[in-house]
């Protein structure tokens, strides 16, 4: 998965769970983008996708909201699961019925 | 300082146009409003002339002038805005985004009535009413005040331990349209009271990423909160040392409270903006009757000043608070409540009698606050601790 990691200090303040005096001011995350922000473990459903009947339409790809579909080497689609909410979206959206959600257990 | 002091006559709104042009803020996005319509209109001649180096945003509402503001500080630069009553209501969503993400802002307030019915006169309840949106909040008695407050506003609000949006207020007409003797600064005193660049901790930079005005939800919020609640308590401490270094600067003593013959009076008027120069000759009437008033004036709103308050008014039989602020079914006027919450249980304080008078620009004569002084002496004699009344109206 292409996941890039989020700083040392942003990692620290979220499992430490930081307070008043150490946070940043004002709100303000000292990162850039998503990829530090696993919410994956949101998600009560996982999608599972079915390389064998999937047809590379790329419909899954589009649809979902999370850019949490990626296309393997072979046009597969593939779900990564570090950012993918358990949506659905995807599942309903599949001309060849290929993914199926499963319920996450934890 | 030299012994030489350059006097000009200006308006209020003149005096905080002229004051920010010495700043020279790197951006002002203004809508203009009765009674704050001159300084930006002054401040757009400025600009048009090149007499300063701001670029300047002609905004379509005061929502987009204070949203302007918050975009422009989070580059790092130096913001200044001006508005009043509706304009600094429809402000109030981003008052609370400004100070959120710690963007010192200077807001100029020429404080005006809220309709309806509509009304353009001096008051100050659009200001008051926003005490509680963590911006550190001083109000001017006269168009000096005003000057002088524009500059010192900038140093509070850009102190690395403050970073809070600071507004200043001014009673719309009262103030901002009355012609006054203005003692000015030269460009250089103010470039040697303010830092040239404002200091920034985090701000746009292609360099360094960060996301701004993120979504922070149960987990995280109250702490941020919380920081803008130390971010103020620092603030006090940080206009105080300011208006000190003010003092220094300009000769002229500037204090977060100020005491007018309290040292031995038994009763005192306590008030805030314009209202305080009357309280002031009505203890000089007074005081040649025979009579020991005081009057106590509150620069610093928020924040609150309480030490210093509790200072003045310790040893003192009752106050009249002149507040120029409406509050409707509360138990005090504005600024009493704040008093009462600030006095309450501490020993040698005063009962407190507050007076809300000159809503919609109403004037307050000098003879009706000799009246408020007799009947605060009437309500301590008999024993009452705490009195609200309005005054200065027809009931009849």
């Amino acid at each position: 998965m292409m996941t890039k990691e989020a700083p040392d200090e942003f990692e620290r303040w979220v499992k430490e769970k930081w307070g008043a005096s150490k946070l940043p001011e004002g709100g303000v995350v000292p990162y850039h983008s998503a990829y530090g922000y696993k919410t994956g473990d949101w998600s009560a459903f996982k999608a599972s996708i079915d390389k064998e009947k999937c047809i590379s339409c790329m419909n899954c790809f589009y649809y979902c909201p999370d850019a949490a579909i990626i296309m393997d080497e072979n046009m597969k689609a593939e779900c990564d699961t570090t950012f993918c909410k358990g949506c659905g979206i995807c599942s309903k959206n599949c001309p060849a019925d290929a993914i199926e959600m499963r319920r996450v257990t934890r | 300082m030299s012994g030489l002091r350059e006097v000009t006559g200006m308006t209020g709104d003149e005096a905080v146009a002229y004051a920010a042009k010495l700043v020279n803020p790197d951006v002002v996005a203004a809508y203009p409003i009765t009674p704050q319509t001159i300084i930006v209109e002054r401040y757009s001649d400025f600009v048009n002339n090149g007499e300063v180096d701001t670029s300047f945003i002609p905004v379509e509402s005061e929502h987009s002038a204070m949203s302007a503001c918050v975009g422009a500080s989070l580059t790092g630069a130096r913001v200044f805005t001006a508005t009043a009553s509706a304009g600094l209501a429809l402000m109030y969503e981003i008052l609370y985004v400004a100070s959120g993400m710690r963007c010192p802002i200077v807001l100029a307030v020429a404080n005006r009535a809220f309709s309806a019915p509509i009304n353009i006169h001096g008051e100050c309840t659009d200001q008051m009413v926003c005490r509680d949106a963590s911006w550190v909040s001083l109000f001017g008695e006269s168009a000096q005040e005003a000057y002088d407050e524009t500059i010192m506003s900038f140093k509070i609000a850009e102190h690395p331990d403050v970073m809070l949006p600071t507004m200043f207020g001014i009673e719309g007409f009262i103030v901002t349209h009355a012609l006054e003797r203005v003692e000015t600064l030269s460009k250089k005193q103010v470039e040697d009271f303010l830092p040239e660049v404002r200091s920034t901790k985090y701000r746009f930079n292609p360099d360094e990423i960060a996301t701004f005005g993120s979504l922070v939800l149960q987990d995280y919020y109250m702490e941020i909160k919380r920081q803008q609640e130390v971010a103020m308590q620092n603030a006090y401490k940080v206009a105080k040392d300011v208006m000190a270094e003010f003092t220094e600067m300009s000769g002229r003593t500037m204090e977060l409270v100020e005491e007018y013959k309290l040292e031995d009076a038994e009763y005192a008027f306590v008030s805030y903006g314009a209202t305080a120069g009357n309280a002031k000759a009505v203890v000089d009437r007074l005081r040649n009757k025979g009579e020991k008033a005081g009057a106590l004036k509150i620069r610093l709103h928020r924040p609150f000043p309480t030490l210093e308050i509790h200072e003045a008014l310790s040893g003192i039989k009752a106050v009249s608070i002149l507040d120029r602020s409406a509050t409707f079914g509360s138990p005090g006027t504005i600024l009493q409540t704040d008093l009462a919450s600030s006095l309450y249980g501490k020993e040698d304080v005063p009962t407190l009698h507050g007076y809300i008078n000159g809503l919609g620009g109403r004037v307050l004569t000098l003879p009706e606050i000799e009246e408020i002084y007799e009947k605060t002496k009437d309500y301590h004699d008999v024993g009452m601790t705490s009195t609200t009344d309005w005054v200065g109206y027809r009931s009849d």
